[in-house]
């Protein structure tokens, strides 16, 4: 080890819980660790060291559990504050028709633990008896099918790593910011790897008609949530999943299937599935005319707004997570999250500067279609400066993220859904992130286009 | 056992297993990026199968020809039972009547304590009416732009293109704690009741409190909004309708670019400022935000009454209008409690008039008879 890292792995400890001793100590040793860098050896100091490290512990005396305890694991009682979390403003009375967001200030990599998904639902979390439970298959098909749990999993399987988002995922914030969160200004997704059976695979013996052009997917929960998806799809990429992480869906991603459209809004995987019907003219559910259409300044609203639009945002630092511990001259990594419904993710740009300027940042891991992507750029944190994090997309269907002064004068501030402009975290003096938006104010003439106030 | 325990993440192994098996298929995969790819009708594009791959994932193509074969052809009676659709056309819309007056006395019944009086919303559920579905109709221009200005009213007369959708979500999902409960004859109630609150007309006829509906009436309503949305998807032209509106960045407010050619110096208008969060933002998250490993902190035994009633009680007891004794209103209560505490405690658990069984909480039974204690004492 070099004596380089060993002075930050030193600086690093987080001396806020630690006792008075341990922090002299830490003290003590910061001071040593000039002289290791002439190349003296940090073994050579003569002081007593971190009394965590050299008092026993109990774990590492005493027994710890029988395996027979807890066959299902469960996460350290130290992360219980790794979870969930709602706020009565996006909850319709107790909590039926309602969402709970993910933290995803602390995701690691591309998979969302199930118990960390993001939980939306119509009219409460249905628990299902997979025994009762039936996919029901008719309209214009020859030969219309119904069949048990057991038998679609007969079906060949299919493997798939794909992000579900809510439409509405920054929908708070078309005319400002609201949240000071990552949590709640961009937790409205979760990225899982799905297992179930291409809805294609089964319409082949099927014997679609002709003018089947559309197919409703409707839920057996109480809220019989439905919605109409274009054929192209069906016969594209989308699923009937049973599986996520490895294991069966929970009661809240819809237990015990769901459908999986790919890119597309959250709100068309529709759970708790049980019946697809194909028509020649779409439905015009509930949740596709009076919710999920995006109204524009023409007072025209954007209907059948499927895919979720490339994006991404910055995790780390974060509002929960920030870099007030950090000091002059550290070097620390900015991460983040790039997504893309429309396609893969091809590059991230990062800007310091609030959108103004933009440098490269380095995509990381896998970079598969239609899901979650890492990206990470190193940075030299200077103490007491001032810096506004932006991070830009762009994706292989050609799309990069628009700043919300692009988006807002074609779609107006109204829209509700679909907001993918970049999004910007201000890093204050003392290192705390505040969330804030870079943008003009907008003008109208009269009741028509809008403008930039101000633009030359 | 505290809340945690019921938290469940997937298995170590599991997840060990899972990144194992992606990053040995990727080594011999083509990057994503350079995978074929098709535009598709999302205004995005799609991966067909080339070479027994889609994008970076390998497939196996036999189990795309329908040679796998399971399952049953459904009874007449099991299709009817679920095919309960209603469509723009006509198509599933049963035989029935009534009138916005029988509407109404259902509405007080089964529905005022989540939308409010007359659908003006309330509870954390949608408005139904805010008056004039024709004038409130022109608001869908309004935009706020500046803090004092207006904003579109979208309820089911400004907003829905189809009356279609407010017939079958009441049929088949509502009244929300107890969906299915409803015959056709009361639908047509309320849908009466909810066209007379938007005060539109059929035919040029107002929707009265005695206008009788019933189906060919009801198929001769025309929304206010019903062109109001694009692309249009009716017809054989629908999805390429979708397709050709998705393929203008211009019409959704999306960005193309090519990135060689991507702005990556003075990229925003000169005009842009910094906008930070007004009058503290949200802050309402539950639990509170923190980041700190500790033990969490040990469950409080003692049950709390007052945090279970605000939780699931305040939405409709909390406030008149929502047709639910109001917690403090001592006449309203006296009138329950002179029946004896077990005839109020009996009807709070197994619901009453409009109230779902225990107010649709999960409280255990002696948790929600001192829920009742609580606002029987608050009420005396």
């Amino acid at each position: 080890m070099d004596s380089k890292k060993s002075q930050q792995d030193l600086d690093s400890f987080d001396t806020k819980s630690t006792s008075n001793s341990r922090r002299d100590f830490l003290a003590k040793t910061a001071a040593i660790s000039a002289t290791a860098l002439a190349g003296t050896s940090l073994l050579a100091s003569d002081e007593k060291g971190d009394p965590d490290i050299l008092k026993p512990t109990p774990w590492g005396t005493k027994w710890g559990d029988p395996v027979t305890e807890h066959l299902y694991g469960m996460p350290s009682k130290y992360e219980h504050n790794v979870t969930r979390r709602y706020t009565k403003l996006l909850a319709s009375g107790n909590y039926r028709a309602s969402i709970a967001v993910t933290p995803i200030q602390n995701s690691m990599g591309i998979i969302t633990p199930n118990g960390l998904f993001f939980s939306r639902c119509h009219g409460g979390v249905a628990h299902i008896d997979p025994n009762e439970h039936r996919l029901m298959i008719t309209g214009l098909v020859e030969k219309p099918l119904v069949l048990t749990m057991k038998e679609l999993k007969r079906y060949p399987s299919v493997t798939r790593t794909h992000f579900i988002e809510c439409p509405a995922n920054g929908g708070q914030e078309w005319r400002g910011p609201q949240y000071n969160s990552v949590q709640f200004a961009k937790g409205f997704m979760s990225c899982a790897e799905w297992t179930g059976v291409y809805i294609k695979d089964i319409l082949a013996d099927l014997g679609v008609k002709p003018d089947a052009r559309w197919m409703l997917a409707e839920g057996g929960d109480s809220s019989k949530m439905g919605r109409t998806i274009p054929m192209e799809k069906v016969l594209d990429d989308a699923m009937i999943v049973w599986g996520q992480n490895g294991e069966a869906l929970r009661p809240e991603q819809g237990y015990p299937i769901r459908l999986l459209v790919p890119g597309w809004e959250g709100n068309l995987c529709v759970k708790w599935l049980r019946r697809l019907d194909f028509a020649s003219e779409p439905w015009y559910c509930k949740e596709e005319t009076s919710k999920y259409t995006v109204l524009k300044p023409t007072g025209k609203a954007i209907q059948h707004f499927y895919a979720n639009e490339v994006n991404s945002t910055v995790t780390s630092p974060s509002p929960e997570i920030d870099w007030s511990d950090l000091k002059d001259g550290d070097t620390v990594e900015i991460e983040g999250l790039a997504w893309s419904g429309m396609g893969t993710i091809t590059g991230v740009d990062i800007s310091l500067d609030g959108g103004k300027n933009y440098v490269q940042a380095e995509l990381k891991g896998l970079v598969l279609p239609k899901c979650w992507t890492r990206w990470s750029y190193i940075h030299t944190y200077k103490k007491g400066q001032e810096l506004l994090l932006t991070s830009r997309a762009m994706d292989d269907a050609g799309y990069i993220q628009p700043t919300i002064d692009q988006e807002t004068l074609k779609v107006g501030v109204e829209a509700v859904y679909h907001r993918n402009a970049v999004e910007t975290w201000k890093v204050e003096k003392d290192g705390k992130i505040t969330h804030v938006e870079v943008r003009s104010q907008l003008g109208r003439k009269g009741k028509g286009e809008l403008f930039i106030e101000g633009k030359a | 056992m505290f809340k945690l325990n019921k938290k469940l993440l997937i298995s170590i192994s599991a997840a060990a297993a899972l990144s194992l098996g992606l990053s040995a298929c990727m080594e011999n995969a083509t990057p994503a990026g350079n995978a074929p790819t098709k535009a598709s009708i999302d205004g995005g594009v799609s991966y067909p199968v080339a070479n027994g791959k889609t994008g970076p994932y390998y497939v196996n193509e036999k189990a795309h020809t329908g040679a796998i074969k399971f399952g049953r052809t459904p009874t007449k009676a099991e299709y009817a039972a679920w095919n309960t659709d209603i469509m723009p056309d006509g198509t599933g819309l049963p035989e029935g009547e009534g009138t916005a007056d029988e509407g109404s006395d259902i509405y007080d019944e089964k529905c005022v304590m989540c939308h409010g009086d007359f659908g003006s919303g309330g509870g954390g559920y949608p408005s139904l009416a805010k008056g004039n579905a024709y004038e409130l109709h022109k608001t869908l221009t309004n935009q706020r732009i500046k803090p004092d200005s207006d904003g579109p009213v979208r309820v089911f007369g400004t907003y829905w293109p189809q009356a279609s959708t407010l017939f079958w979500y009441i049929k088949d999902a509502m009244p929300h704690p107890m969906t299915g409960s409803l015959t056709d004859d009361e639908v047509y109630s309320l849908v009466a009741f909810i066209l007379n609150a938007n005060e539109m007309k059929i035919d040029g006829e107002e929707v009265s409190d005695d206008y009788v509906l019933n189906r060919e009436k009801f198929l001769k309503i025309k929304m206010p909004n019903r062109d109001g949305f694009e692309p249009k998807i009716d017809g054989p032209n629908g999805p390429e309708n979708v397709r050709k509106f998705f393929a203008n960045p211009d019409n959704f407010g999306a960005q193309k670019v090519k990135p060689s050619e991507r702005c990556m110096h003075n990229c925003q208008e000169p005009t842009a400022k910094v906008v930070y969060i007004k009058n503290g933002g949200i802050k309402d998250f539950h639990p509170a935000l923190s980041n700190v490993k500790d033990l969490p902190k040990e469950e409080n035994k003692g049950f709390d009454a007052a945090k279970a009633y605000e939780a699931n009680c305040a939405m409709c007891h909390g406030a008149e209008g929502m047709g639910a004794p109001v917690l403090g209103n001592k006449a309203e209560w006296a009138a329950y409690t002179s029946k004896g505490m077990d005839t109020v405690y009996k009807a709070g658990i197994n619901g009453i008039n409009g109230m779902p069984p225990k107010g649709g909480s999960s409280l255990s039974d002696s948790d929600f008879k001192s829920v009742v204690d609580y606002i029987v004492s608050k009420s005396k």
